[in-house]
């Protein structure tokens, strides 16, 4: 079937509004950010220091970083693996420091063996038993949880102070993080998206259909497998600031939120690092407010208020423009029901007849003029009558008349108007195949004309 | 709770003499493995069926956002009704049951949408509410029992030294056959009044905090106020010395009657719905044409899982909880079939390594070998630092006990273990070789081709195997009477000409059968 010009232009405008509407909530966003700033100063005391600075540096960081990798966990639908692996990055923590004492990379680089390892163990349950993904999922989380908290307690029997701070890897605590980390998660953050960059056909092609991936002889378990330990860095990277019980809500947050603005994976990418960026931000900005409140639960708590604004009010899919399309959809049924049903009346019953006027002369006046009492209206189509009358009176369509309705000279036009699409469509169905006619979806709430071009139409009319 | 408490000691000691039942309960050991034990009762009852449901994750949600529930109605009692209450408070495990189920509520609200997926739905809701939670927490209340420790690893190690004190009246028979208490034993609570005599008074200063001086202060003024007044229970008034008879005490810990209580409760809900159960889990679809309310079942399930999760929260903290739901009923999916099996051996294998896992904390590694043993030895051998005295997490220790047994089950179960599946395969790879080998013979003997097709020294070409390989299948065949060999000619044996035969005709009717 040939493509119509109109669908292509139609396509076409359709890109552009979402790349317009892509940048304007890039847009939106960053002044959000750049007002915060100020807000905070005001009406939160914040004092921007030096060590803030740092701390919010770090959380943007680490929020852009978490933000792209958890696109994919998202999309994969393992985002509960991120919750596994988070947990069991603990007794990598805790034995790492045991062997090689406190430095950070190291501690890092033994987080990411152990979750690692759980990740393998979770593809190894899975294949050779009959144990499902999200049972093998909660044995790593608690097995290896378990284990990272036996070893922390008999660390923390050690006499010396060194080990104080390694449960800050549990809850997460922003203002550990010194610029010697930030630089950290600079330069790891950017070697993942380097391996990124060069998989990206690679890995789009795993998320979103496996199957026909490995079809074409991709090797899915080791792409898999590359994509599983980026995930694992991000985790890692961001047990010092979320902690490891809620890094699982900043590793998914961000790229809920962006899925339901767009549905590219590139930008769904960007927009999930500007919201992970934002949220990593304004949740360790806002945790200096009072020192007893962590950083991990603030961020967590400031990515789900993005999901629900996202859920609300993304163009398109948002619960308040489904609602608002159900209510008008309602409302324009109910409408064209009653003007349906009004015309149809007053085709059947005619016009009252006046005094002294022959049949002849009655039936050659436009026979529209009898009016419907609402209470018959109520009886057949229920509460949709009022609301269509409403509607109808609205418009100037129909009128009252004691307790009747009237079509107005505009409402016969409209319900002729109407009338005559109902009988194209009616033709439309039943002829469509011997005209040659372009297949289209049949809705009769809509004006043909918008579905089919005026050749086609005019095909139609003949029929009729 | 505490009249049912008392109703259990007095049945106790029916049984067992008073100071006995004491020294079992004041046993870090006794306490910390029954209560342990019950709460992998009841985990493991209900873990089974989440795990068939494939629900084993809502469960780690549930008992991370009991943590809200207990949050919220620890703040609302102590700002309404003025009091602390602990964690057996019945009104605390009510609004740690309404989390629970507002956290599944949450999830479906999520994936109702129809904009985010399952997982990520339950990915989404209970970080959000725990984070609700740790903030409350962190920055409202200050309170021993609701620090971010007790959150993570319970306190089931002390689970003994938080009781209640029973104080039991000694009966004795009177002459005309009515019961009476003993004269020498007494269960008076004791209330010091200011006018009574044993009240002890204090002088206080009643300027110097507003006035910012200090009780030397000449312009001090001072009051006197009574140090020991109040109500003292039996044990108290003991301790106290205001009385002089003694109590006869029973000081029973709080976590096993909570637990106790969960554990029957979920036992019966199992037990009278079992049926319902076991329908809505394997056919929901049937479940729900039969009546059976399949989404009421749900919600059951999950107010059931949530008592339980803040039952154990107490002892094995929030986040352990979940290998109690998890692990155990996977173990038993792995060695059984049958669901009164899985729920059986799972609530075996749970309190089984709550029972182990009490000796693993304190360094006794199943009996075999002593922790501090293998640290001294890395020590030497690796010159590292380690202290060698291992004293660790009670309930993450059994959590490790549960794990081994899983990794035993999944190598070892005469089912589905590695071990068996690994043997299983290779004895199909044999039979399969043998097939080949035994099908290959009866075609060609006797035929034209027969000394280049069927001679012990050119037969692997055919099967485009290794000499050794054939060799050590034609040995196998010979060991089994089914082929023989004369100065290299292969040929079968009466045996293997039947074998080959029958294996033919299976081969034939499978194939047309499969036609």
């Amino acid at each position: 079937m040939p493509k119509l010009p109109a669908e292509d232009r139609h396509r076409a405008s359709f890109e552009q509004r979402r790349i317009q509407r892509f940048w304007l909530l890039i847009g939106i966003t960053a002044l959000v950010a750049a007002l915060f700033v100020p807000f905070s100063q005001i009406f939160l005391h914040v004092e921007y220091d030096y060590t803030l600075r740092t701390v919010a540096l770090g959380g943007a960081l680490l929020g852009v970083v978490s933000g792209v990798l958890g696109c994919f966990a998202v999309l994969r639908h393992q985002s509960l693996l991120g919750d596994a692996l988070s947990h069991a990055a603990l007794p990598g923590v805790a034995l790492a420091f045991l062997l090689a004492g406190r430095d950070l990379g190291l501690l890092l680089i033994g987080a990411g063996l152990t979750s690692w390892l759980g990740v393998h163990f979770i593809r190894m349950v899975t294949n050779t038993t009959r144990i499902k993904q999200d049972a093998a999922m909660g044995i790593v989380l608690a097995a290896w949880f378990a284990a990272g908290i036996a070893l922390l307690v008999y660390i923390q029997a050690r006499p010396d102070a060194s080990q104080a701070g390694l449960d800050t890897f549990i809850f997460g605590q922003a203002a550990a993080i010194v610029e010697r980390d930030v630089q950290l998660i600079a330069v790891v953050g950017a070697a993942s998206f380097i391996t990124l960059g060069l998989f990206w056909k690679e890995f789009k092609l795993i998320t979103f259909d496996a199957e026909f991936a490995g079809a074409n002889g991709f090797r899915v378990n080791i792409l898999s497998m590359i994509l599983s330990t980026l995930i694992v860095v991000a985790i890692v990277l961001g047990l010092q600031l979320a902690g490891v019980i809620l890094m699982v809500g900043m590793l998914i947050a961000s790229g809920i939120a962006a899925r339901q603005w767009t549905d590219k994976l590139g930008q769904m990418i960007i927009l999930s690092a500007v919201f992970g960026a934002f949220s990593g931000s304004a949740g360790a900005i806002v945790s200096a407010v009072d020192a007893d409140i962590p950083t991990g639960p603030l961020i967590v708590v400031v990515a789900f208020l993005l999901v629900v604004i996202s859920l609300c009010f993304a163009p398109g899919r948002g619960l308040v423009w489904t609602l608002l399309r159900r209510h008008s959809d309602r409302r324009r049924f109910a409408a064209q029901t009653i003007l349906h049903d009004l015309y149809h009346y007053a085709m059947d019953h005619g016009a009252p007849a006046t005094p002294g006027e022959t049949l002849g002369e009655r039936a050659s006046r436009p026979h529209l003029g009898s009016a419907v009492p609402e209470a018959f209206l109520v009886g057949v189509r229920g509460a949709t009558a009022r609301v269509g009358l409403r509607q109808l009176s609205a418009r100037g369509q129909v009128q009252q008349r004691g307790d009747a309705w009237l079509l107005t000279p505009a409402g016969i036009e409209a319900a002729t108007k109407d009338d005559h699409n109902h009988q194209l469509w009616a033709v439309y169905r039943q002829y469509s195949d011997e005209l040659a006619l372009p297949m289209v979806a049949e809705d009769r709430q809509q004006d043909i004309r918008n579905f089919l071009p005026g050749e086609a139409v005019e095909k139609l009319e003949r029929q009729l | 709770m505490f009249q049912l408490e008392r109703l259990i000691v007095q049945f106790l000691l029916n049984f067992v003499a008073r100071e006995d039942l004491n020294a079992f309960l004041r046993n870090p050991q006794y306490t910390a493995t029954l209560v342990g034990s019950l709460i992998a009762v009841s985990g493991a009852l209900l873990g089974t069926f989440l795990l068939l449901r494939g629900m084993s994750l809502t469960s780690d949600a549930i008992s991370h956002t009991v943590l809200l529930g207990i949050v919220v109605a620890f703040m609302l009692m102590s700002s309404i009704l003025g009091q602390k209450p602990d964690l057996s408070s019945v009104w605390l495990i009510i609004g740690a049951a309404a989390a629970g189920v507002a956290t599944v509520i949450l999830t479906e609200l999520i994936y109702r949408s129809g904009l985010v997926k399952q997982d990520a739905a339950l990915g989404l809701a209970f970080p959000l509410l725990f984070a609700l939670a740790v903030i409350i927490v962190s920055r409202f209340v200050d309170d021993v029992h609701l620090d971010e420790d007790a959150v993570m690893v319970g306190e089931i190690g002390v689970a003994w030294a938080n009781t209640n004190s029973h104080c039991l009246v000694q009966a004795e028979r009177t002459a005309d056959g009515a019961h009476r208490a003993k004269p020498e034993y007494s269960c008076d609570s004791v209330t010091i009044t200011p006018n009574d005599p044993r009240a002890e008074f204090t002088r206080q200063c009643v300027n110097c905090r507003r006035l910012g001086i200090s009780p030397r202060d000449k312009e001090a003024e001072f009051t006197e106020i009574c140090a020991n007044c109040g109500d003292y229970s039996p044990a108290q008034a003991w301790q106290a010395g205001f009385t002089q008879k003694e109590p006869l005490l029973v000081f029973w810990p709080k976590s096993i009657t909570v637990m106790a209580v969960m554990t029957l409760l979920t036992t019966i809900v199992v037990v009278l719905f079992y049926k319902e159960l076991k329908l809505s889990t394997f056919d929901p679809t049937l479940a729900a044409a039969l009546g059976f309310h399949p989404t009421l079942l749900h919600y059951g399930l999950m107010v059931m899982v949530s008592l339980v999760a803040v039952g154990a929260f107490d002892a094995v903290g929030s986040i352990l909880v979940v290998a109690f739901f998890i692990i155990p009923p996977a173990a038993a999916y792995l060695l059984t079939d049958r669901l009164p099996r899985m729920l059986v051996y799972s609530s075996l294998i749970g309190a089984a390594g709550a029972y182990l896992g009490y000796d693993l904390a304190r360094g006794n590694l199943l009996g075999l070998a002593q922790i501090s043993d293998i640290l001294a030895g890395l020590n030497d051998l690796f010159g590292l630092d380690l202290i060698e005295k291992w004293d660790s997490s009670i309930s993450a220790s059994m959590v490790l006990m549960i794990f081994f047994f899983f990794l035993a089950a999944w190598i070892f179960s005469p089912k589905y273990g590695l071990v068996s599946t690994m043997i299983r395969r290779s004895n199909q790879r044999r039979s399969f070789d043998h097939q080949v080998v035994l099908g290959h013979i009866h075609r060609h003997q006797g035929r034209v081709a027969e000394s280049d097709e069927v001679t012990a020294s050119t037969l692997h070409r055919h099967f485009r195997w290794s000499p050794t390989k054939m060799q050590r299948v034609l040995r196998q065949l010979r060991a089994r009477n089914l082929v023989q060999t004369e100065a290299d000619l292969v040929s079968l044996t009466a045996r293997g000409e039947t074998h080959a035969r029958m294996f033919r005709q299976t081969q034939l009717t499978t194939e047309t059968g499969g036609e």
